[in-house]
């Protein structure tokens, strides 16, 4: 798995991307994928994971995001979840978001609110919770509760192979 | 808790957008959806108003479920007085609208007044603005509904009319998520005779319980023994087209204007047949079932058809071409019309055209006419002027009303009376006109165990099942989770923090019933409208199991009188004084 880096950052930002692909390297890197054809785009994931998390149900504050929409040229269904893009590590100024080599850890003592993890979330599943630090995705440590959830079985947790 | 106890208020006459405390004693009597809707409108409109004046109020009412993970909550009441028949009319809408209001703060939207020119709403959490909507004005619901998306994002939801609505045609409906729509009772043309376009909604606020983990909890095994059992999983395996099966096998199957109960096409348009088309299955909002046909078939993409398309504009009109049915489907969404009231006018246009009573120059299984019909009369252009009066009024011009298959102005759904009694009561007695929605004992007599051909025990039967939707359609659940009364008491206790027994939600139900009711009577509605087309009493079906059979017209009146006796209502069908207080109201 090859793990893009920003043209922008600097070499302490360098330093840990690096540090971040050779953890990879190891395996064990998990993610969530949609089965399309069995999603009829209910969303109970999404009000699973903020119920969860968050205590509220709140699609906003899900670390998921289902798109399920008609197109021109029909449907289209998919989902937004952490890749484990590193993006919010590799931002975060107080280095307050790490990377276990299975998901991401958030320390909440160091977490100042800056919302900068939020901006650059590319699939838009960082956000801030009421007590104004981020949220921050972490499959459930393992056992995603929105695979759970799922009615049709179309949300599995997949980990690498090293 | 889970209320957001807000209400949005706008008045399209004035320009003005209000927020007000939710009625809290309301809620505790009618909950949410459409006893909350009905209560609002009750009080806040006077007897007598025309439905397509600034006078009439549209009611968008979500419940103590909406937003939440309570399974198949995700459907929204919209209240107004129905323009097609002059009583109260709720119509519930699936999609995602009702939990994008509630997520954006409100737990129910009404829209008083009358714009000078085309406007639509939008609502991003506080921020409400009425829009000049000249440029989306004329569209079709799919063009205004992808304009809107470029203009406020993909995540907001879209309610909205077609130029059937614009032109206040009496069966015009209003459309969400391209496929999805309030149906009946002209709906959408009290939306356009307020200039409304549409109203478009996001937001990204918090739905709290009283007790989250108990509910987690109670809504997971809701879903995993109840929900996706085979009692409900009809609704996600083959959807509504599965009843063309068993209608037609019942001979209940409108076919031809009611001319008959079984239909030689019957197999071209059946569950078996669409599912081949059916490349996906589409849920709304908290839906752990998800019915949506979403079908393609050609260059035609639809959600649908269901089962009442299927038998009103299918084998009531003669038609038994997939691909025609799919297309008249396609149309009337876009356009924003209701397909089961426009399948029977153009049932009762075909029956008069080839009785020589008055050409309408459409005749049965003329697909190239047909499907030019929803086109016409949407735009009320050639015979399309004629038909947009309904079967009612088209009767009272031309003649042929003993077979303008209509009650109280609202065209009937798919379910012939003559096979199934009882279902004749429900149509007789419910509270927007002809419809299946406040009750369908059909599924007990002709697909059931019951014997159809009686009227022992039926009055009580049509009861229970109008009190249930009653409460069910308050919560506000989808009809397609047949859940117990101590599953809702169970969740709706757990949702708001107090113990709402069983009993107390059968007594609400039976309140929303009489409250409904009590619309109908201001508006001067009595027993002799409690009755069905002429048809029914009088003309035999010629095939299948209810062959030769009618509803007596004296068995039906004994089984209103006795409905009226078991309602609490006095002979002229109103509630009595007695009645009331029972019920505290």
């Amino acid at each position: 798995m090859k793990h893009k880096v920003g043209v922008d950052i600097n070499n302490k930002q360098k330093d840990r991307a690096v540090a971040v692909m050779l953890s990879r390297e190891g395996g064990g890197n998990m993610k969530l994928i949609l089965d399309s054809e069995k999603c009829t785009g209910c969303k109970l994931c999404e009000l699973a994971c903020s119920a969860k998390h968050q205590g509220v149900f709140n699609p906003k504050k899900a670390h998921l995001k289902i798109i399920d929409q008609y197109t021109e040229t029909g449907r289209e269904t998919r989902l937004k979840s952490c890749t484990l893009c590193l993006k919010c590590v590799e931002t975060c100024p107080v280095e307050a978001i790490t990377f276990n080599g299975k998901w991401l850890v958030i320390d909440d003592g160091l977490c100042t609110g800056c919302g900068d993890c939020v901006d650059v979330c590319p699939e838009g599943v960082v956000f801030l919770n009421s007590e104004g630090t981020a949220a921050i995705p972490n499959f459930c440590e393992g056992n995603p509760y929105c695979v759970e959830w799922c009615p049709h079985e179309a949300i599995h947790k997949e980990e690498d192979v090293a | 808790m889970s209320y957001r106890w807000e209400v949005l208020r706008v008045n399209l006459s004035t320009g003005s957008v209000a927020k007000e405390p939710l009625n809290k004693s309301w809620t505790e009597k009618y909950f949410g959806g459409r006893g909350l809707g009905a209560k609002y409108l009750y009080e806040e409109l006077e007897g007598g108003i025309d439905p397509l004046s600034a006078d009439n109020e549209l009611i968008l009412a979500t419940g103590p479920f909406t937003g939440t993970i309570v399974p198949c909550s995700g459907k929204l009441a919209i209240t107004t007085k129905s323009p097609a028949t002059g009583m109260i009319l709720d119509c519930s809408i699936g999609g995602c609208f009702a939990p994008q209001l509630k997520f954006a703060g409100y737990d129910m939207l009404i829209i008083e007044g009358q714009a000078e020119k085309p406007v639509y709403l939008s609502i991003d959490n506080e921020k409400v603005e009425i829009h000049d909507a000249s440029h989306l004005w004329s569209k079709g619901i799919f063009e205004t509904e992808s304009q809107l998306h470029e203009e406020h994002g993909m995540g907001a939801v879209v309610l909205s009319i077609g130029p059937a609505g614009e032109n206040l045609i009496r069966f015009a409906c209003i459309g969400s998520e391209y496929y999805r729509q309030a149906g009946r009772g002209g709906i959408g043309s009290v939306m356009g005779s307020k200039r409304l376009k549409a109203v478009v909604c996001s937001g990204g606020k918090d739905v709290t319980v009283f007790d989250m983990p108990r509910l987690l909890e109670l809504a997971k095994k809701a879903i995993r023994e109840d929900v996706l059992t085979d009692t409900n999983l009809w609704a996600h395996v083959e959807g509504t087209p599965s009843i063309v099966e068993m209608s037609n096998s019942s001979g209940v199957f409108p076919t031809r204007n009611y001319q008959d109960g079984v239909f030689a096409g019957a197999q071209k348009i059946n569950a078996d047949s669409i599912q081949k088309l059916r490349p996906h299955k589409k849920a709304c909002f908290a839906c752990a079932l998800g019915c949506g046909n979403y079908l393609c078939v050609e260059d035609i993409t639809v959600e649908g058809p269901e089962y009442e398309t299927l038998a009103l504009a299918g084998a009531n009109c003669g038609v038994d071409d997939l691909r025609a049915i799919a297309k008249f489907n396609a149309d009337c969404d876009d356009l924003g019309m209701d397909t089961i009231s426009l399948g029977n006018v153009l049932g009762f246009a075909m029956e008069m055209t080839e009785r020589g009573m008055k050409d309408f120059g459409i005749r049965f299984g003329d697909v190239e006419t047909y499907l030019k019909m929803p086109r016409l009369v949407a735009y009320r252009k050639g015979v399309g002027k004629e038909l947009s009066r309904g079967v009612k009024q088209l009767a009272k011009t031309y003649g042929g009303a003993e077979f303008a298959m209509q009650v109280k102005g609202l065209e009937l759904p798919g379910y012939d009376p003559r096979g199934s009694w009882a279902m004749g009561l429900a149509y007789a007695t419910a509270s927007r006109g002809g419809c299946h929605m406040s009750a369908w004992p059909v599924a007990d007599e002709a697909f059931g165990d019951l014997d159809p051909f009686t009227i022992e025990g039926k009055a009580q039967l049509v009861i229970t099942g109008q009190h249930y939707n009653a409460i069910k359609f308050s919560l506000i659940l989808c009809d397609f989770w047949a859940l117990s009364m101590d599953t809702m008491s169970e969740m709706v206790s757990c949702v708001l923090g107090r113990e709402v027994p069983t009993a107390n939600l059968e007594k609400a139900g039976e309140r929303v019933w009489n409250l409904l009711r009590l619309f109908n009577v201001r508006e001067g509605f009595k027993v002799a409208d409690d009755s069905l087309p002429a048809r029914i009493f009088k003309d035999p079906l010629k095939s299948g199991t209810p062959a030769g059979r009618v509803l007596p017209r004296e068995q039906f009146d004994s089984m209103l009188r006795e409905y009226y006796q078991l309602c609490g209502w006095d002979s002229e069908g109103v509630p009595t004084p007695e009645k009331l207080k029972e019920l505290e109201m």
